[in-house]
């Protein structure tokens, strides 16, 4: 554990990050002047679309994007120390641990459980074979498998999906990471099995005290488990906030869109279900103004000309029109009657609007 | 960090990359894929360079590859002190006379082997071209009428395959006269069986196809099928195929010839090696010797290679070459 | 379905030769040819019962593929008769084997860091100059690189022996000079199949390296170096190990080649001799033993196939 007044400050301090990628067409500006800090033993889920540069953020900050075209700015700092732009792998495993997105193709097909796990014990605590062997059981009780010193000598293919992704949590948690990243944990699972996974990661980030980003496209896996949550789109951070007030209170509009496009175990049954119109932004020549205007039912003029920043405090978004403001209300209005938003979206009341 | 595998390439030159560049790999291999590329073409001439040589040589000005060019030089007589004109013992080493020296006999290696290869095209070539024919014929009706005949057929290129090939030609050529007929279609024999399965195979693929379906539900004849709708796509392929395996069937000449089974008649490329290769000392005193018909052989079979290996890569047929 | 294969193999290597050669010249020598004179057409008539050649073809093949199952390879053709041909096995085999896995295992041994470290670096200057040095070795015919070899390391450089020991003290040198001299015939051999090698690790490997589970390795910790021959090596073998028995058969051809051009009395050179004085037993002989080999050495494969990849195994 790190000296007392260290525990105050945050573990995470995000400043500006930027990651680009070179492509034929130009620069493609993935995470674009991101800032947040995550602290000690705080859970911060990241919402956004597949392409809202969540995941890229994420790898940038650990420094797993394998590509030479990558190139990033601003400042990373974790636990005090500048990451940005330097080789990244002291980190990997002790520091910060990662849990990836599909368990079917995250584990070696061809090395057994036991020696998966045991790889990050003996690298990063300097276990021997025993002790790895013993503590490799310890963790799998911790998450939950039955019979973990059978499974040890199994192969990942021997295993359920559930049960290799908390195979795959055991690994990422070996060396006792301070931070945890989960991308998209539970994507790739059958629902039965997702809530699961999902308490067992907030319950060990609870117990062991641990930071986490649980990275997702679905707002509703957010519910509950974590404690702020950050919406992204287009590589830019949209609105930022503790999750209680994020669900109570959503301003952006881009939150709200996102709630109404997915569906939700607390639903009731035949909510309908309102998918946002239009795709995600081209990251190499993004629109002008609010990256999101042109998908967005409230846009204004004055959205197309200027991108609207983030306001500082507790519960951050980047809005002209938030949402439950009297701004958003007339915003809207004005649209309905026009027939389409400043950016062209044509919209108007569905045929059959299911009434409250 | 003494991490030898990183390639150092951020702006601020730390190694942050890890493993490979996936998007690299994947750009440059579909920017390949596109065009045949230069060095395509620059085999593709020197093949039509040698060709032209090889079917020309008798009108080009090249010396004739059996004369004996002796160089004399005047020599003293210890005895007598009278000068005469005494013959060098070839072989000689290269000049501005024999570009590539000569041989033992004093012949001049460059139309040598340039004669030389008139025998190993064709027999590379004659021998291919059988190939294509018998296993391209065999494997694309196995491949497209299926049942009985496709096992049996089938099976027969298995058996063929799993002899050793050289010593198949071995026992053929070793049974037979040498001549330029025999050698040929042995090698001819040999390449039946990687092009028959492989015309099977890409049979099997194609007559999946809707074009075939469709002919078929048109009331076509299977011969006709064959003959329109598939053969012009399996020849795709097989035109890859084609040249590697010309490289196989000269190579094999070669080894042939090395052992000194090839043709009785004439000289090949193989032969003129085994002949500079046979005493240690000739090939150390007069390495031109060997050496010549290794480097046509090397750049002939290297560009059949080259040119057959970027043809698959551009019709992108990898998985049918089974 | 192998048995069959070796039964057809078998059947047309016999028929073949019955039908191409006349084994009679070689049992009896001129004589052979002489039927005015009673006592030769006595000797003939002898000699053919001795090798069942009055026979028809099917009994010959039935009684000779019996005789082969139980371990009877027969005898040479040959005045005498002797050396049993299983003796003449006995005595060059081995030395065939030594060079082919010499050259095998060299061929991986260069194959495999050769590739790792081209794969890990893809399309940089290293591959670049990598592709095109494999891409020689490819095309260079493998009598022609032994000429190479032996120029350049025996003749010019003088590292290793220029003379080869024809016959039988060979057997008989020590372990280390042995070695010595095979090492020029196994790098010819092995060369080739090395650069096969790589071109498939690398490929198979580049597509591995993609995969998600190098990226969770990764960032688990592990070293990259470990990553690379732990994590990603052995999942990337499974190209490589089908062309290995594939390239088996590459490689008796091969060893003919050396084996001549370096004088080694191995089978190699036993078959050509045969083949050249018409000794049936013996072709017959070596060819099933060479064919058999094959055939098992690509049964073997199968098998490791589920060493390697535990998701093969039932």
């Amino acid at each position: 554990m790190a000296a007392a007044d260290a525990n105050n400050e945050p573990l995470l301090v995000v400043e500006d990050y930027e990651v680009g990628f070179r492509t034929e067409r130009g620069l493609a500006r993935a995470v674009d002047k991101v800032s947040f800090e995550l602290d000690r033993g705080e859970t911060l889920g990241i919402v956004g679309e597949s392409g809202s540069g969540k995941s890229v953020l994420n790898r940038g900050i650990m420094g797993l994007v394998s590509s030479n075209r990558m190139i990033e700015d601003g400042s990373v700092l974790f636990d005090g120390g500048q990451m940005v732009n330097r080789n990244r792998q002291e980190f990997w495993g002790a520091k910060i641990g990662m849990i990836f997105q599909d368990p079917m193709t995250s584990l070696n097909p061809v090395m057994k459980i036991g020696k998966q796990i045991f790889e990050p014990l003996r690298q990063h605590l300097g276990l021997d074979k025993g002790e790895a062997e013993t503590r490799a059981i310890e963790l799998l009780t911790q998450v939950g498998i039955p019979e973990p010193a059978r499974r040890i000598k199994q192969y990942p293919h021997e295993l359920s999906g559930g049960m290799r992704q908390r195979v795959m949590i055991a690994i990422a948690l070996a060396a006792e990471p301070e931070m945890l990243i989960a991308d998209e944990p539970t994507t790739a699972l059958d629902v039965t099995v997702q809530k699961y996974i999902l308490d067992l990661l907030r319950q060990l980030q609870l117990d062991r005290g641990m930071a986490m980003t649980l990275i997702t496209h679905d707002l509703g896996v957010a519910r509950g488990r974590t404690d702020n949550v950050m919406v992204m789109y287009g590589g830019r951070v949209m609105e930022h906030a503790p999750t209680d007030t994020i669900f109570a209170e959503m301003r952006h509009p881009y939150t709200e869109a996102l709630l109404a496009s997915v569906p939700s175990l607390k639903h009731a049954k035949h909510t309908r279900l309102t998918p946002i119109p239009g795709a995600p932004p081209d990251i190499v020549n993004p629109p002008p103004g609010c990256r999101f205007s042109p998908r967005c039912k409230y846009a204004q003029p004055k959205c197309t000309e200027q991108a609207p920043e983030l306001n500082e405090g507790e519960h951050r978004y980047a809005c002209f029109y938030p949402v439950g403001t009297d701004a958003s209300a007339e915003a809207l209005e004005k649209n309905m009657a026009q027939g389409h938003t400043a950016t062209g979206l044509k919209i108007g009341l569905a045929p059959a609007k299911a009434a409250g | 960090m003494t991490d030898t595998l990183s390639s150092p390439s951020s702006p601020s030159g730390d190694p942050i990359v890890e493993i490979i560049d996936t998007a690299d790999e994947r750009a440059s291999d579909t920017i390949e894929k596109r065009t045949l590329g230069l060095g395509f073409w620059l085999c593709i001439g020197w093949l039509v360079f040698i060709c032209g040589l090889a079917a020309l040589a008798p009108i080009l000005p090249l010396k004739d590859p059996d004369e004996n060019f002796l160089q004399f030089e005047e020599k003293e007589s210890a005895l007598t002190g009278r000068v005469t004109e005494a013959p060098v013992q070839p072989p000689y080493g290269p000049s501005a006379e024999h570009w590539f020296g000569t041989d033992l006999d004093a012949r001049d290696m460059l139309s040598r082997t340039i004669y030389g290869a008139r025998v190993s095209l064709v027999v590379g070539f004659a021998a291919i071209a059988f190939g294509m024919l018998v296993g391209g014929s065999l494997g694309m009706v196995a491949g497209f009428v299926g049942g009985w005949f496709d096992r049996v057929v089938s099976f027969c290129f298995l058996v063929l395959l799993s002899f050793p090939a050289l010593i198949l030609a071995i026992l053929i050529t070793s049974l037979a006269s040498r001549s330029l007929f025999t050698i040929a279609l042995t090698l001819g024999i040999l390449s039946v069986s990687p092009v028959g399965r492989l015309a099977r195979a890409a049979t099997l693929v194609f007559a999946e196809r809707e074009f075939v379906t469709a002919a078929r539900t048109l009331g076509a004849k299977p011969s006709r099928i064959i003959r329109r709708e598939i053969l012009p796509n399996v020849m795709i392929p097989m035109s890859a195929l084609a040249l590697l395996g010309m490289a196989v069937s000269i190579v094999a000449e070669g080894a042939l010839a090395f052992l000194g089974l090839s043709v009785e008649k004439g000289s090949t490329w193989g032969k003129l090696i085994r002949t500079a290769v046979n005493s240690t000392s000739d090939l150390e005193s007069a390495p031109w010797m060997a050496f010549t018909p290794i480097g046509f052989l090397f750049l002939t079979v290297m560009a059949l290679n080259f040119a057959g290996d970027r043809l698959r890569d551009y019709f992108d047929v990898k998985e049918l070459s089974i | 379905m192998m048995i069959l294969l070796l039964i057809a193999v078998s059947m047309l290597t016999f028929a073949a030769m019955s039908f191409l050669g006349d084994p009679l010249f070689n049992i009896l020598g001129p004589v052979a040819g002489d039927t005015e004179n009673p006592e030769n057409l006595a000797k003939i008539e002898a000699a053919k019962e001795q090798y069942y050649l009055d026979k028809p073809l099917p009994e010959r093949y039935a009684r000779w593929a019996g005789d082969f199952v139980t371990g009877d390879f027969g005898v040479q053709f040959s005045t005498d008769g002797q050396p049993p041909v299983s003796g003449l096995l006995k005595e060059r085999l081995p030395r065939t084997l030594q060079l082919m896995l010499m050259a095998q295992f060299l061929a991986l041994a260069i194959a495999i860091p050769w590739g790792v470290v081209t794969a890990s670096r893809a399309n940089g200057v290293v591959d670049r100059a990598s592709t095109f040095t494999s891409f020689m070795f490819v095309s260079l015919p493998n009598f022609a690189l032994a000429v190479i070899l032996f120029y350049i390391f025996a003749l010019k450089l003088d590292w290793l022996p220029d003379t080869y020991h024809a016959t039988d003290p060979f057997w008989g040198l020590t372990h280390r000079h042995r070695l010595v001299q095979l090492v020029l015939p196994a790098f010819t051999l092995a060369l080739p199949g090395a650069s096969v090698y790589q071109r498939l690790l690398r490929t198979d490997l580049i597509t591995t390296l993609q995969e998600d589970f190098i990226l969770m390795a990764r960032a688990k910790g592990v070293p990259k170096w470990r990553v690379l021959f732990r994590h990603a090596l052995r999942p990337s073998m499974f190209s490589v190990i089908t062309i290995f028995g594939i390239n088996a058969g590459a490689l008796i051809g091969g060893a003919l080649v050396v084996e001549i051009y370096f004088r080694i009395p191995g089978v190699g050179t036993a078959i050509v001799e045969a083949v050249l004085r018409e000794d049936f037993p013996v072709v017959l002989a070596l060819v099933m033993v060479i064919a058999t080999a094959f055939v098992v050495l690509n049964f073997i494969v199968d098998v490791f196939y589920t060493f390697l990849d535990p998701r093969v195994r039932r």
